[in-house]
């Protein structure tokens, strides 16, 4: 008879297999929302609203991807452009500064704007000295009468003296009526100073400011590998081009849990081509909130004589449960398995010091993401990656290999995959009409 | 190192400081609330009560270090209210609910312990609950629920023995 001891032991089995769920940290994120203030002197306020306003960043925006244009240390690269865009009418030079109590400088020379968003260019310039502004922290906002508009991305540089650091910060854009802007800027406190915050307030002239190029809706639907991706707009302005779309909604995100088929989409490949060209991506954003799974990619402005603007959904890159079980041959030979379409190549099986290796070869983008070995009807662990090679092959394919590590040996072995990571093509074009 | 500065940080009313601190061993919280409430939703409302807690009380804190067990002993806390205020016990059918790979045979010795435990008092089965299920020693234990070692370690003495004459008792019968 098992001892109590092993009864509970396997109790703890099922413990260890339970995952957190997603969704604890939307959950305590809300709990804190709602929590008291504690009692607070006037600075630790200012720091709470801070935080939140951090807080709804971290909230709306699951996913950052950075990025911009070389726009970086607007001293040598940008106050040119920005000079030359300023006698173009297109940016707003503004040059205000604020002091803070240790002698650290912000100032805020310029901002753009058109219909997707509002670039602020500013630095801190520290001319005592004292302080490292690589290691300043602190949050950034704008506020107007209509809300409040936080730093989405944003790019900076330190200078060779580094004892400024110059910023290109992409922010929402205000919203139609607000005249008059406030960038805040708040220091947050060490144990030697407090936080403080400054102020800069500017009036936007909006005849400085830029439209839009383009503005279309989409609303395509693709349904892959039965994920639907759904591409709902596109926005063009003077800065950059943004696609809109979204892949699960909420409930479909739901059923799939609850069947235990969820395919979680990590990135759909789409190329935006303008007049045949492909337009340089910037970057991409993709969150998961309510509303399902969304995503933003964010590219080049298009070229000012716009013939044809196509897009083209490549491929999706996604995690698909699998929960397959293969045998391995027993004098660990080479082996070829097919898993959802994927090749997937077992060069070699050994033992070494209580210990299996299995080394495979996949393409790129295919990673167990969960795997195990059942090891003589026992299922273990995956240990570690050891080895990690890349191939290059002659079609531009990448083959990458490496070795499985699974701490038991035994007679028989079965590769147990739970789940997997994997790109299917797609290949899709869509015309979007201009005119 | 990084995670006395966010202790600092959250002191000072930082939330995201105070929510990455959580988050960097949800895992051992949430796995915690599961032990005690036995569902998931319970677990996660548990987890948004303590952190309230947590938030509202850290400045009184003194010894950072003692962050995580403190803040445990706050989410044992809040589990037990929880399970006051429903007052509800923790049934399989909920842990049946659970996706758990396996096969039925597992499952079932599962409903049978779980149906032993249920038979012993509240705190014998929660030392050991935290040492088999969690893994937790016996320091760890006290620590969290605040009671002296030696009484650990003897409700776990008294538990195991009620919980094997409980197993045993049922083997005669099926005989």
């Amino acid at each position: 008879m098992k001892t109590i001891e092993d009864k509970l032991k396997k109790g703890k089995t099922n413990l260890d297999q339970l995952e957190v769920p997603e969704e604890l940290e939307l959950k305590l994120r809300n709990a804190l929302v709602k929590a008291k203030p504690r009692r607070h002197t006037g600075w630790q306020f200012k720091l709470a609203v801070a935080c939140l306003a951090l807080f709804m960043i971290g909230y709306n925006f699951d996913t950052f991807a950075y990025f911009g244009k070389k726009l970086v240390g607007y001293d040598n690269v940008m106050s040119g452009a920005l000079k030359e865009l300023n006698e173009l009418g297109k940016g707003q030079l503004i040059g205000s500064s604020y002091t803070f109590k240790n002698g650290i400088v912000f100032t805020l020379d310029g901002i753009m704007i058109d219909e997707s968003q509002l670039f602020a260019f500013y630095s801190l310039q520290d001319p005592t000295g004292q302080v490292d502004v690589q290691q300043i922290n602190y949050h950034l906002q704008i506020e107007g009468s209509w809300g409040r508009y936080y730093m989405e991305s944003g790019r900076g540089e330190l200078n060779e003296a580094k004892n400024q650091i110059t910023w290109v910060g992409s922010f929402k854009p205000p919203f139609f009526l607000e005249k008059k802007l406030h960038l805040k800027l708040t220091l947050i406190g060490d144990g030697k100073s407090k936080a403080e915050e400054g102020e800069i307030t500017f009036a936007i002239d909006r005849k400085k400011a830029m439209g839009y190029t383009l503005k279309k809706g989409i609303n395509e639907t693709l349904t892959v590998e039965g994920t639907k991706v759904s591409l709902e707009s596109i926005l063009a302005s003077p800065t950059r081009t943004v696609i809109n779309g979204s892949m699960q909604n909420i409930f479909e995100l739901a059923m799939d849990q609850i069947k235990e088929k969820r395919i979680r989409p990590k990135i759909v490949s789409i190329k935006l081509l303008a007049n045949g060209k492909v337009v340089p991506e910037q970057g991409s954003q993709m969150g998961t909130d309510l509303k399902g799974i969304t995503f933003r990619y964010f590219y080049d402005a298009l070229p000012d004589q716009l013939n044809t603007v196509q897009i083209v959904v490549e491929s999706l890159l996604a995690d698909y449960d699998v929960k397959q079980q293969v045998a391995l041959e027993e004098n660990g030979q080479k082996q070829r398995l097919e898993i959802l379409g994927q090749d997937i190549e077992v060069n070699k099986v050994y033992q070494s010091q209580g210990s299996t290796y299995v080394t495979i070869t996949t393409e790129e983008a295919t990673v167990l993401t969960r795997v195990y070995l059942v090891v003589d009807g026992k299922r273990i662990e995956l240990k570690e990656t050891i080895t990690d090679e890349m191939q290059k092959l002659a079609d531009g394919k990448i083959l990458h290999t490496r070795t499985l590590q699974f701490p038991a040996t035994g007679k028989s072995y079965q590769l147990d995959i739970q789940r997997m990571t994997s790109v299917k093509k797609y290949n899709k074009i869509i015309d979007i009409p201009v005119n | 190192m990084e995670g006395t500065v966010l202790i600092k940080k959250a002191k000072q009313g930082d939330k995201e400081a105070l929510l990455q601190l959580v988050m960097e061993k949800k895992q051992e919280y949430y796995k915690l609330a599961y032990v005690y409430v036995g569902n998931k939703e319970d677990a996660l409302d548990a987890m948004a009560d303590m952190i309230v807690i947590l938030y509202e009380n850290i400045a009184k804190l003194k010894k950072d270090e003692s962050f995580y067990t403190w803040s445990k002993t706050i989410l044992v806390n809040c589990c037990k209210k929880i399970i006051k205020k429903s007052s509800q016990v923790i049934s399989f059918e909920t842990i049946e609910e659970v996706a758990v790979p396996g096969d039925f045979e597992q499952k079932n010795d599962q409903i049978v312990l779980e149906k032993h435990l249920l038979q012993l008092s509240d705190k014998h089965q929660e030392v050991i609950r935290l040492r088999y299920f969690l893994d937790l020693d016996y320091q760890a234990i006290a620590d969290i629920l605040k009671i002296p070692l030696g009484t650990v370690k003897s409700r776990m003495a008294y538990g195991l023995g009620r919980l094997k004459e409980s197993f045993r008792g049922e083997n005669d019968e099926n005989h």
